[in-house]
């Protein structure tokens, strides 16, 4: 009978035909041929096993194996097959004369898919090995499926553990892309301006990679990159060389590629970027490498979007901070920060701090002058609020509020509220005395209270201030105006919640506006205040509100 | 029929291979190389009593006989194989010199066979 010509019908395979006789080995070789296969020889098991982990061979689809064999032979060939978790799935045809049934049984108990007669009938070879063909061709499938999910897993799982950093992300999606396309060397190139530059690259050698990055590439029909940015899809070419519009480049020249593909990397329906991939020989990327690439390469337009986000995000905040506290500003750009800024009870240390004699003060001098000492006073206090973590609620004028324990929590909050009046003090001090010698007297009051507040968003949509609301904070207030100049005065609560970290003195109980009941007070550290002299000629001064 | 070679069996060979007669006569040639070792190999371990050394020889000259058509060939090889593996042959001298005499014929027959063509 005639063999039937390979057909549509059979998907060729490449035929591993184990057997020490070189007869058998001619004729199924032949028969092989006649349907279509690509047989490949082994005279025995061991030369089997060679072949067929050999990485650099193309791979086997299905095994021909005899059983009696020199060397190796056919059980021992199936025993070590089985062992072997890289060729265990590729399914074995054991070759038997019609009178070893037994050797059958025990072969097919070892793993063999089937078995065929010596004396072979071309028609039951074509469909044994079709039906094995297929069963490989459905395992090739699935674990191409597997790989391609996992290589997917770990593209995402790097770009969630690595937002911040695009060229992880990058690096990432072109090693996938090489390994799962089959290609020799992949770049991700970025527009920048009016080309594209390397951004991540794989698979090249630092010669070729480095031709590439002296080399960007615009938009043009004389390269792939070029194209693809010309007519926003993906370009695959066959052969560089048998493309007469492609100019074959230094790069291409060195490296030797072939078969191209190239796919683009979009922003908001625009060319940000283009994914690469080349092979060093001429085998086209098929349809379904091409899909693959575009799904690489919409992972890497991800990945630029998220980081295009953090630097808006990272910018603003920059900005922000220039006009809020920087633990407010970073409240507003965190996650937690809404619940925060909706409102929250919490224990706090307010300090208010205002200027006394600043309405005279602004009456008499420049507006010149007046602007200078604002900007060195709130320089100066500015930088011992940060440098102390408080929050600063806001500057008016000469007076300010600086709370602390909010949004940060501060376990030594009464605490720090006192060294940064004390500071203040003493910084000021320095300040005053160069406008004492120009004639204006100015000094600071403060007031410090500890106590429950409700802290939060206060205002309007279009103008909020992150403050509180609370009898601390009133407290601290009136503290604050009752305090002479370069006096600090504490509430009871501060002193105790301190715990003598400055020392402060009784200073008698006050009668505070909008409070029921005299409050006692307490006076830091009067010793270290140096204000004896000045705290007269401020007296001398008619008394001024804190504006 | 009678002879070394069932022509039948033979012809099959041929169609087998797509009627590719220089493929046929590769295919001989390889067979009667291959043969020739075989039988050696038969007669080195029959001097020697080596039983289990006989066992692979029969076993390879009884498949590729069957293929050629060498039928009564195949027989003796496949009744040679089947004792050795038993670990028992009677006269193994004189059956391998059985099989050097078919294996001599079956040769004869198939040269006959090209240059009848």
């Amino acid at each position: 009978m005639t063999p039937p010509a390979g057909d549509g019908t059979t998907q060729p395979g490449r035929i591993l035909v184990v057997d020490d006789t070189a007869f058998n080995r001619l004729l199924l070789a032949k028969l092989l041929r006649g349907i279509g296969h690509e047989p490949v020889e082994a005279e025995d098991g061991s030369v089997a096993l060679e072949r067929l982990r050999d990485a650099g061979a193309p791979p086997i689809d299905v095994i021909l194996l005899d059983i009696v064999m020199p060397v190796m032979d056919g059980y021992e060939t199936l025993a070590a097959l089985a062992a072997d978790p890289a060729l265990r799935h590729i399914p074995v045809i054991v070759i038997t004369g019609v009178d070893e049934l037994d050797s059958v049984v025990r072969c097919l108990a070892m793993g063999a898919a089937d078995y065929l007669p010596k004396t072979v009938d071309p028609a039951i070879l074509q469909a044994r090995i079709a039906s094995s063909l297929a069963r490989k061709r459905l395992h090739d499938a699935e674990r191409e499926a597997i790989d391609r999910q996992a290589a997917n897993n770990e593209v995402l799982a790097i770009m969630s553990r690595s937002v911040f950093d695009l060229q992880v992300v990058l690096d990432a999606v072109v090693r996938a892309a090489l390994r799962l396309c089959r290609a020799d060397y992949g770049v991700a190139y970025a527009l920048d301006g009016e080309t594209f530059r390397v951004a991540a690259s794989a698979g090249g050698t630092p010669q070729l990679d480095q031709w590439e990055r002296d080399h960007p590439i615009g938009p043009g029909r004389d390269s792939v990159v070029g194209r693809v940015a010309l007519l926003g899809e993906a370009i695959r070419l066959d052969d560089v060389l048998a493309d007469h519009e492609y100019r074959a480049t230094e790069g291409q020249q060195a490296s030797g590629y072939r078969s191209l593909i190239g796919v683009p990397i979009e922003q908001d329906g625009a060319i940000s970027g283009v994914l690469a991939l080349t092979r060093n020989e001429v085998r086209p990327f098929t349809d379904g490498e091409a899909a693959l690439a575009t799904g690489f390469a919409e992972q890497a337009a991800i990945g630029i979007a998220n980081a295009r986000l953090l630097a808006t995000i990272e910018r603003q905040r920059g900005q922000l901070a220039r006009f809020l506290s920087p633990q407010v500003a970073e409240l507003v750009s965190s996650p937690e920060g809404e619940a925060l800024l909706a409102g929250h009870r919490r224990e706090i240390t307010a300090m208010f701090c205002d200027l006394r004699n600043f309405t005279v003060f602004s009456e008499s001098a420049e507006p010149e002058e007046v602007l200078g000492f604002l900007r060195r006073y709130h320089a100066t206090v500015g930088g011992l609020v940060v440098e102390l973590e408080g929050t600063l609620e806001h500057f008016a004028g000469d007076g300010l509020m600086v709370f602390f324990n909010d949004p940060e929590f501060q376990d030594d909050h009464a605490a720090r509220a006192v060294r940064l009046a004390v500071a203040i003090r003493e910084r000021f001090a320095e300040i005053s005395e160069e406008w004492r010698r120009r004639g204006h007297v100015l000094q600071v009051g403060m007031g410090i209270a500890t106590g429950y507040a409700t802290m939060g968003r206060i205002g309007f949509e279009g103008r909020y201030d992150y403050g509180g609301i609370g009898n601390a904070i009133i407290l601290a207030a009136r503290l604050s105006s009752e305090a002479k100049a370069g006096e600090i005065l504490i509430a009871q609560r501060t002193f105790g919640a301190m715990d003598g970290a400055v020392p402060a003195e009784e200073a008698g109980e006050r009668q505070l506006k909008g409070f029921s009941r005299p409050m006692p007070v307490y006076r830091i550290d009067p010793s270290g205040s140096g204000a004896g002299e000045t705290a007269e000629s401020a007296e001398a001064l008619p008394a001024a509100e804190a504006s | 029929m009678a002879g070394p070679i069932d022509a039948a069996t033979f012809a099959n060979l041929v169609e087998m291979t797509g009627g590719d007669l220089a493929f046929a006569d590769e295919l001989v040639d390889t067979y009667l190389e291959e043969g020739d070792r075989l039988v050696e190999d038969l007669d080195v371990a029959a001097s020697a009593g080596d039983v289990e050394a006989m066992v692979r020889p029969a076993h390879s000259m009884k498949s590729s006989s069957l293929n050629v058509g060498a039928v009564e060939l195949g027989a003796l090889c496949r009744a040679l194989e089947e004792d050795a593996r038993g670990g028992a042959v009677d006269d193994p001298v004189g059956r391998a010199n059985a099989i050097k005499v078919g294996f001599a014929e079956a040769r004869a027959a198939l040269l006959e066979e090209r240059l009848r063509r």
